[in-house]
């Protein structure tokens, strides 16, 4: 009778979140330490060492949440939609670093809070979208949650790269961003990328663990 | 033929319903008022402002249809029945979609006119183009709105759950639409522009691709 | 055609409805089913009209689970419940004959006239049905779910807001279509209107189905 839940959400758990710990620890040194400060912007520049990897948490969140619904609706097994709703959840909360981290660094750069700049403004619909599903998913009625929210995962993401691509087009191709760095800049992005990437999987984990320890106790009710 | 059957069906219950019809008809006529005044008097891009009157005023009043298309299906179950004749779930979507589309075009009908009028725009020469325009547009809208409709169908804040997954989904749709047709008002032609129609057909295509795909799974989950 | 229920559970929002109810329905057969308010009658009618899914157990129709040919499965069970099931807006003719095609029904017409005039509903069978009284919803409710004479019905308190006339129309419809080979299952509070011979009775009880007087 004892639903234990799935191993892999509870293997050394101390040892990742040191990990996780100590890389975002040496990332914020290297921040604040080893990154020269940029000579145009100052240090407000340093925001990109958060931003950038805040986005790339982001994409690899929706990501996940999108091919756990697909898995959802092929298995109907619970632990899918649990990885997609938490990678979403967790995915909102780097979203959220992206959106305001964004517009500060663009009043020191442009003098504008918002540039409509598409990247930003992608994330913006991004936002705007997956907290939608975070609304109609507690809105929705037990039985159906999951199918609802998985159904949801695969429509809001396949529509996407179209969004991304007519909010370029819509901007003209102005203020290319690719962020070109070297040396000690270089370093402390790979480090901060890599850092917050370990960071999100271990919340990411976390959250899977909660989902996991309620759906156990369900289970438990159910034998009643 | 489940299609059709279908569409016959909504049509007919749309037309009987003339109180609703009124008030949606009202309602985006208000939009449309208040759009101009808001851009207004002095208009210093009528083609565009216009455009993006029309197109705006069409999205939100969309909505209302979407929901009350949804509404008729649940009130007193007829939309159960529906599912219990066996009917195929993706006939019975192309029928509701189509309805839909239909009540956008007379919507679109009703409103091209006044937004013409108020900023002094268009000719007959582009009516042609600017219905194309109107109708890749609004299948669209159809296609992702009757989804997302039944994705939100018994849910409390249905409009607004609504309003929340639409819009932004329909960017693209929206952008093509306002600049295609700013275009022609303008200029008399979409050259400038063109590319906006391939995506628009994406997200055409791409909305009824998923409603094939997933219709039937949204149909099925509980209420 | 026979539609058997095994092991049906069902929860909503943790609380468990059904606990492994079990029941079978032969052709030409009717069955009675009872129960206190809220014990989950009109649930595991849902489930066996496959209007509902369960969280476990199977609905087999001939051996067949349903849901694994919803469309046939669906053609061949006529339901009427608690909600009219029907579209307010048209009239009854309108509803039947829409509802009739869908399921295939070639006359469907023909027979929407026949049975609305069963039950006394000729007159207004052209008037949109937003003003009908319960009883009048109750009729073509009924005429909705026997149309395509099905070989399964499941009749979930049909007599509700019936009066004489209209409990012997259906009583008389009901024995038609036991001889037909109808397998059918009615659930009620009292069994005091049904007319045609019960099969066999059974009690719904804490979320399992026993057999009863």
């Amino acid at each position: 009778m004892t639903s234990g839940i799935p191993g892999w959400l509870t293997r050394s758990r101390r040892v990742v979140w040191a990990l996780a710990i100590v890389l975002v620890a040496a990332s914020l040194w290297a921040v604040v330490a080893r990154a020269p400060i940029e000579v145009q912007m100052g240090v407000v520049q340093k925001i990109v060492y958060i931003h950038v990897p805040s986005a790339i948490a982001t994409l690899v969140a929706f990501g996940l949440t999108f091919a756990a619904s697909i898995a959802y609706l092929a298995t109907r097994a619970w632990i899918w939609d649990a990885i997609a709703a938490s990678a979403c959840e967790v995915g909102m909360v780097f979203a959220t670093i992206v959106l305001v981290s964004g517009p500060l660094w663009a009043r020191s750069a442009w003098n504008t809070w918002w540039t409509w700049e598409p990247r930003l403004t992608s994330f913006l619909i991004m936002w705007i979208l997956y907290g939608g599903y975070h609304v109609v998913r507690a809105s929705v009625a037990g039985n159906s949650k999951k199918t609802i929210s998985a159904v949801l995962g695969v429509v809001l993401f396949l529509n996407l790269p179209i969004v991304w691509k007519s909010v370029e087009w819509w901007r003209g191709s102005l203020h290319p961003r690719s962020v070109t760095m070297t040396g000690d800049m270089r370093q402390t992005l790979l480090l901060s990328m890599a850092a917050w990437l370990v960071f999100f999987l271990a919340v990411f984990r976390e959250r899977v663990r909660l989902e996991a320890l309620r759906h156990a106790e369900e289970e438990v009710e159910r034998a009643r | 033929m489940t299609a059709l059957r279908v569409l016959a069906k909504d049509l007919k219950l749309h037309a009987r319903d003339a109180r609703f019809l009124a008030t949606l008809a009202l309602f985006s006529l208000s939009l449309v008022l208040i759009l101009s005044v808001a851009f207004g008097p002095l208009f210093r891009d009528p083609a565009r402002e216009a455009s993006a009157t029309l197109w705006a005023a069409l999205f939100f009043a969309g909505v209302l249809g979407l929901t009350r298309a949804l509404d008729l299906e649940s009130e007193s179950g007829g939309g159960e029945a529906l599912r219990l004749t066996g009917a195929d779930p993706f006939s019975v979507y192309a029928g509701k979609a189509t309805a839909n589309f239909l009540l956008m075009a007379a919507l679109w009908v009703l409103l091209l006119p006044c937004a013409a009028v108020f900023f002094d725009v268009g000719t007959l020469e582009v009516l042609p183009e600017v219905a194309v325009v109107a109708a890749l547009a609004l299948i669209g809208y159809a296609a992702w709105g009757t989804l997302f409709a039944a994705l939100a169908r018994g849910l409390k804040a249905r409009e607004l759950l609504l309003s929340i997954l639409l819009f932004p989904t329909l960017i693209p749709l929206w952008i093509g639409a306002v600049k295609l047709t700013r275009s022609l008002w303008a200029e008399g032609s979409i050259d400038a522009v063109r590319d906006w129609v391939k995506i628009m057909v994406v997200v055409d295509v791409l909305g009824i691709a998923l409603a094939a795909w997933l219709y039937e799974t949204i149909q099925e989950a509980e209420e | 055609m026979t539609l058997a229920a095994r092991d049906i559970e069902k929860r909503f929002d943790r609380r468990a409805v059904l606990r492994k109810a079990s029941l079978e329905l032969h052709p030409g057969e009717i069955v009675f089913l009872s129960g206190p308010n809220g014990s989950g009658k009109t649930t595991f009618a849902r489930i066996l009209a496959t209007t509902l899914a369960a969280d476990a157990g199977t609905v087999t129709l001939d051996g067949r689970a349903v849901r694994s040919a919803l469309t046939e499965s669906r053609r061949a069970i006529g339901f009427a419940g608690h909600r009219p099931l029907l579209y307010l807006g048209l009239t009854p003719l309108e509803n039947l004959e829409f509802f009739g095609k869908l399921a295939g029904v070639s006359d469907a017409r023909a027979r929407a006239s026949r049975l609305l005039a069963g039950f006394g509903l000729e007159e207004f069978s052209g008037i949109p049905m937003e003003h009908f009284s319960r009883g009048m919803l109750q009729r073509v409710a009924l005429s909705r779910a026997l149309l395509p004479q099905p070989r399964v019905l499941i009749l979930d308190e049909p007599y509700a807001g019936l009066d004489e006339q209209g409990a012997d129309t259906l009583n008389t419809l009901l024995s038609e279509a036991r001889s037909r080979g109808t397998a059918a299952l009615l659930i009620s509070h009292t069994r005091e209107r049904i007319v045609p011979g019960i099969a066999r009775s059974y009690a719904l009880r804490n979320g399992v189905i026993e057999a009863s007087a």
